[in-house]
């Protein structure tokens, strides 16, 4: 048996191996917008990612060959729909390390899964005098959410505190882990700073005291593999369109026992097993969650980013990545008034600064004139800019196409922009 | 460097953005009147003082850019001294050289005409007609 699994191990890395055949220096040439504008440099990736030729391609030929609602008709193009629909999931539940592919709920986005848990999840168990735990780092859809669960229940938002370089402080939350507390709910990587947070320890700490937790994966299922078993994080969601996938189509990841535990957050078609007008009787999980007609095509959409990921190999990303990044910051470090907000040991290739008396819309408006796409703001994360006592930021963030001359090339209007100004 | 932003910047704007006319609180005021973008975070107040319906002290503070500062600034120096129905029609013209594609703003001086360049970048006219939109708003239910 060992002998059998190993073999396959084994096969499975070599069959992998193989089927590698994106190389990130020709990756460029698999995004169509690189070819309509050719002088783009498109920072801007923690915003969203752009689509690869596969994708885009997936979900015209969906609708152009396969279209039919899903679970519905029995005619033949709305089986295949049901069936690539329904594939997707497995799809995605495989890329996560999930246990089955009935833990996986196709959603609208990652704002739309942490307000199903926080609203189907939470509310029924959460009572007055309660706490719910979030760290200082939050984009505003893993913060407003919960402040709204615990204002219903009068229970109490509390705050993992972090320190200067935009690390959290872990003693601290050690110590907030009370009997009081209901839920956990932390990003993986954080959107305005780049911190990437120790989730495995902190569900560890999380765990000894019997609380669930939620991972806002956002940032990080682009770019970090996720094996969710081995991390075993009990709510986990993701937005398709960061994942270089279509808009519109996202995941909530949920341990089977907890989302058999949730009544659905919306009532419509498809998620019964029987109606009267005296009562209802609802399907089981994950269609429970799934009401009315969903985004079909943004599902094999996500389908598509899952394969196009799966044939890259993510060690090489990774380190790609990370060059990008050290490359920048050296060059930033260079450039008098400047300072990197969020410096945090572990980090993403998310790069926020402050430059100056000069406007992070000042910037973003220079840089757009040269091709340039970066992103200027509180980037959602209001508490976060008054922790650093900045009103924006400038971010940017990396992904797999973005070569070093582009930092370069960044980095010189950004010199001429301060010399702009004076 | 870009010419066409240049000229958006010009010098009026930048120094108005550096050194900006009655750039201070005033805990005294009659009235203050808050001047918010959620989309970007830019966020200034305004404090008049108000005597026999004209606007005797105008000042401003808060954090902005460059465009949103200097273009709030150029308010409050234009507006101050007006009574609450010539600096109504201030706004509007001002307004109505920011929104209106064909006009080009000479009349209003140089000044004014500064930002009527923020037409040829839709994401910046915000910043141009912040203080002024909040202000004509004001201005109307008071007049």
């Amino acid at each position: 048996m060992l002998f059998n699994i190993q073999t396959k191990q084994r096969a499975g890395r070599w069959l992998r191996k193989i089927t590698i055949m994106i190389e990130l220096k020709n990756i460029k040439s698999h995004f169509p917008i690189f070819q309509h504008h050719p002088d783009l440099v498109y920072l801007d990736n923690a915003a969203t990612t752009q689509k690869p030729k596969s994708v885009i391609d997936a979900i015209s030929n969906f609708y152009e060959k396969e279209n039919a609602n899903i679970h519905r008709g029995i005619y033949p193009l709305a089986v295949t729909a049901s069936q690539k629909y329904e594939a997707v999931r497995g799809k995605v539940a495989q890329f996560l390390n999930a246990k089955n592919s009935e833990e996986i709920i196709y959603t609208s986005g990652t704002t739309a899964s942490i307000n199903l848990v926080a609203h189907s999840f939470l509310s029924p168990r959460l009572e007055s005098g309660d706490e719910v735990i979030i760290s200082a780092m939050e984009h505003h859809a893993n913060l407003i959410p919960w402040q709204m669960a615990c204002k219903d229940a009068g229970a109490h938002l509390r705050i993992i505190p972090m320190n200067e370089l935009g690390e959290l402080d872990l003693k601290e939350f050690e110590n907030m882990l009370s009997s009081k507390v209901k839920m956990v709910a932390i990003t993986h990587i954080s959107n305005s700073l780049g911190t990437i947070n120790p989730i495995g320890e902190i569900t560890e700490l999380v765990h000894q005291k019997n609380i669930p937790i939620l991972v806002d994966g956002a940032q990080s299922v682009a770019h970090y593999p996720i094996d969710l078993q081995a991390l075993d994080i009990d709510f986990f969601t993701f937005s398709g369109h960061k994942l270089f996938g279509p808009t519109g189509i996202g995941v909530l990841y949920g341990k089977k026992q907890y989302l058999n535990e949730m009544e659905p957050y919306q009532f419509g078609g498809d998620m019964i097993k029987n109606v009267t007008f005296e009562a209802s009787v609802f399907a089981d999980v994950p269609q429970r969650f799934e009401a009315g007609t969903t985004n079909i095509a943004g599902v094999i959409g996500l389908g598509a980013a899952i394969d196009f990921v799966n044939e890259l190999d993510r060690n090489e990303v990774m380190s790609f990545l990370k060059k990008n990044e050290k490359n920048l910051i050296d060059k930033l470090l260079k450039i008098n008034g400047l300072s990197i907000v969020g410096q945090a040991k572990c980090k993403s290739a998310i790069v926020s600064f402050s430059m100056g008396n000069i406007h992070p819309h000042d910037i973003a408006t220079f840089l757009g004139a040269e091709n340039i796409a970066i992103r200027a703001g509180h980037h959602c994360t209001q508490p976060v800019m008054d922790f650093f006592k900045v009103p924006a930021t400038t971010r940017v963030s990396f992904s797999i196409y973005n070569q070093a001359e582009e930092v370069d090339f960044f980095v010189e209007k950004l010199k001429e922009i301060k010399q702009f100004f004076g | 460097m870009n010419e066409r932003l240049k000229g958006l910047y010009k010098t009026i704007i930048l120094e108005h953005n550096k050194e900006p006319f009655f750039f201070k609180k005033n805990e005294e005021a009659t009235y203050v009147l808050k001047a918010y973008n959620q989309i970007c975070g830019d966020r200034f107040e305004l404090y008049f003082e108000v005597k026999n319906g004209v606007i005797e002290d105008l000042t401003f503070h808060g954090f902005g850019c460059a465009i949103s500062k200097a273009s709030t600034s150029v308010l409050v120096k234009n507006l101050k001294g007006k009574d609450f129905v010539k600096a109504l029609l201030s706004c509007r013209q001002f307004l109505s050289v920011t929104n209106d594609e064909e006009a080009n703003g000479e009349n209003l001086g140089e000044e004014l005409e500064a930002f009527s360049a923020a037409k040829e970048f839709p994401g910046r006219l915000k910043c141009a007609t912040l203080a002024w939109d909040e202000m004509i708003k004001f201005l109307e239910e008071k007049k």
